[in-house]
């Protein structure tokens, strides 16, 4: 997002230059105050209470690292921590692998300006759609009476309903999948949109094949878009409780499942904990990836 | 490209994604016309019928399956999403104008404020949560919920005013002040009308998302459920066909704002070539 160098500023006599970083300091104040209170200070409150000392249903503002201690001795909160590595990868590389084709034949290969609109508007409309009923929705496709196994046992490819389908780690990973490649698509397509045409067509003169160009110009070129999507991609995904909640019937416990039940039981301080963790988890994917494209220019 | 055989197969594959989007949609919507009260959330279909949507409205003689709390919530939801859009809407807007300056420290503005978006509703929702404790606030949908939205949805109506107000031309600005017009009625009668699609789609951006924003309500909000939860409450007990009803009636409102929004945007870049053509001749 490049700004725009506002050199030209006329400086008249009744809007001296001075006044200028006045004006943006009252413009920027009330947005940067809201942000400070209502993020940065929660985040910090989050961070300070996973130190508190923590009483069977109480919390007391005497600092200890117990809570730590205790998420690091425990099997059920380490493994949930390797869970929720392990899904946000699988979970990543799906939306990658299911979202960039289509992106590439939207963003790329439809040249007519009006269905290439309309291609994009459907894959993004779901963005504005309810994400709980979403993830509902899989419930009837992937149960063992559900749609998936119905139609596989009408065509006859299988003769008993799969039963892996629903309330499995698989359940969650297909439905992450396919709420979150969304996101994917959505900046890899627009990536693609800015590709020159000219410079694919000059290659094809030349007698570059499919595999070259793409290998050549086309990848590099949405690289961009690949980053941008994975970091929503990845946020999303970390920061999840509800899909596993809804489609893996207790089974699969990400980090999110941990703080949601640890709050449930008035457990604040180890909650905190699991959340600060999921926290530096973030901050490390997220710097990692902003290594590798600066958003504020790409988008 | 050329490669027509290569542009086949993506076409295909990308047919075949649009029913991965979709597929569970449309499964829903037919199991919320299951017959009821005893017919279950699966096929086969036993009879065609609107009980469950019935059922939700409370049209239906009481049965053992409880009725959805969703009056109340409705109302609750959209009160809240209009706060949140009308609320990110003043601040997307009055922070993009800042940025149409250089300033010291607007990268770090810009992150901060993009970082609303990014974080986990789940984190703020439990650091909220946690100062509401400390601090002895009762938590409500219309305050802490209701400041965690913003938060969300602000970063958003930022970013759709930022890409607008990088593309219009400065000049005109410039010459309604050169021409001596003061700045409130330079933003009203020049910039406001240049921005309108922007403002437009940072609204739909904030109410849509707050409409149904469930993670970051979930810890900050007290009692009184939002739509979100109401649904989210039944994920631990059985589900029946009411909630696919519901899910097919909240979808098509969802719908219903997109088309709302798709007609007012038409009709403000017709009424703009308008103006055009009127000034060329």
């Amino acid at each position: 997002m490049a700004m725009t160098a506002a050199t030209a500023e006329p400086a008249s006599a009744d809007r001296p230059a001075r006044k200028m970083p006045d004006r943006t300091l009252w413009l920027l104040a009330p947005g940067v105050i809201w942000m400070v209170l209502f993020l940065v200070v929660p985040i910090l409150m989050m961070v300070y209470v996973s130190f508190w000392t923590q009483t069977t249903f109480a919390i007391t503002p005497t600092l200890t690292i117990k809570s730590w201690v205790m998420f690091f001795s425990s099997d059920t909160y380490l493994s949930a921590l390797w869970t929720t590595i392990r899904i946000w990868l699988i979970v990543l590389a799906a939306t990658l692998i299911v979202g960039y084709p289509a992106a590439l034949f939207v963003g790329l290969f439809v040249r007519n300006k009006t269905v290439q609109t309309v291609l994009l508007v459907l894959c993004v409309i779901p963005f504005w759609t309810s994400f709980l009923i979403r993830v509902l929705a899989w419930r009837p496709m992937l149960g063992k009476e559900g749609a998936i196994n119905l139609i596989l046992q009408g065509v006859g490819l299988i003769n008993k309903p799969i039963e892996v389908l629903l309330f499995s780690e698989l359940s969650v990973i297909i439905g992450m999948t396919q709420i979150y490649c969304v996101f994917m698509v959505g900046p890899i397509a627009f990536m693609m949109g800015r590709i020159d045409q000219s410079v694919i067509e000059a290659a094809q003169d030349l007698g570059a094949g499919f595999w070259r160009i793409f290998r050549t110009i086309i990848l590099p070129l949405s690289m961009p878009g690949v980053v941008v999507g994975a970091i929503f991609v990845s946020v999303m995904v970390l920061g999840e409780f509800a899909t596993s909640a809804a489609l893996s019937g207790r089974k699969v416990n990400l980090l999110g499942n941990i703080i949601v039940t640890q709050v449930g039981s008035l457990k604040w301080a180890f909650a905190a904990v699991a959340g600060v963790i999921l926290t530096i988890l973030m901050g490390i994917v997220v710097a990692a990836l902003l290594r590798v494209v600066d958003l504020r220019k790409e988008l | 490209m050329q490669a027509s055989g290569t542009k086949l197969v993506l076409g295909i594959y990308t047919t075949l994604f649009l029913v991965f989007l979709y597929g569970p949609m449309v499964v829903l919507a037919i199991l919320s016309f299951q017959t009821g009260p005893e017919g279950g959330p699966q096929f086969p279909i036993i009879e065609w019928s609107v009980y469950w949507y019935k059922h939700l409205f409370g049209m239906t003689p009481p049965t053992r399956i409880a009725p959805l709390p969703i009056e109340e919530a409705l109302v609750r939801s959209l009160v809240l999403a209009v706060m949140t859009m009308i609320v990110s809407t003043v601040l997307g807007v009055t922070s993009a104008q800042a940025f149409r300056k250089k300033f010291t420290g607007s990268g770090f503005a810009f992150y901060l404020i993009v970082l609303g978006m990014m974080v986990p509703g789940v984190l703020v929702g439990l650091g909220m949560a946690l100062i509401a404790n400390a601090l002895g606030i009762d938590r409500h949908w219309w305050g802490t919920t209701f400041v965690l939205h913003v938060v969300y949805t602000y970063p958003f109506a930022f970013l759709v005013m930022l890409a607008i107000l990088n593309r219009f031309d400065q000049n005109v600005e410039e010459a309604s002040w050169s021409l001596g017009v003061s700045p409130v009625k330079t933003f009203r009668k020049v910039t406001f009308p240049l921005i309108f699609p922007g403002v437009l789609s940072a609204m739909l951006f904030a109410f849509t998302l707050s409409y149904d924003e469930f993670s970051r309500t979930l810890f900050a909000s007290g009692r009184d459920l939002t739509l979100p939860l109401a649904i989210y409450g039944t994920f631990s007990v059985e589900v029946h066909p009411n909630v696919f009803a519901f899910g097919v009636l909240t979808t098509l409102f969802s719908f219903a704002l997109l088309g709302t929004y798709a007609a007012l945007m038409m009709l403000s870049i017709r009424r703009a070539r308008r103006v055009a053509i009127q000034e060329e001749a």
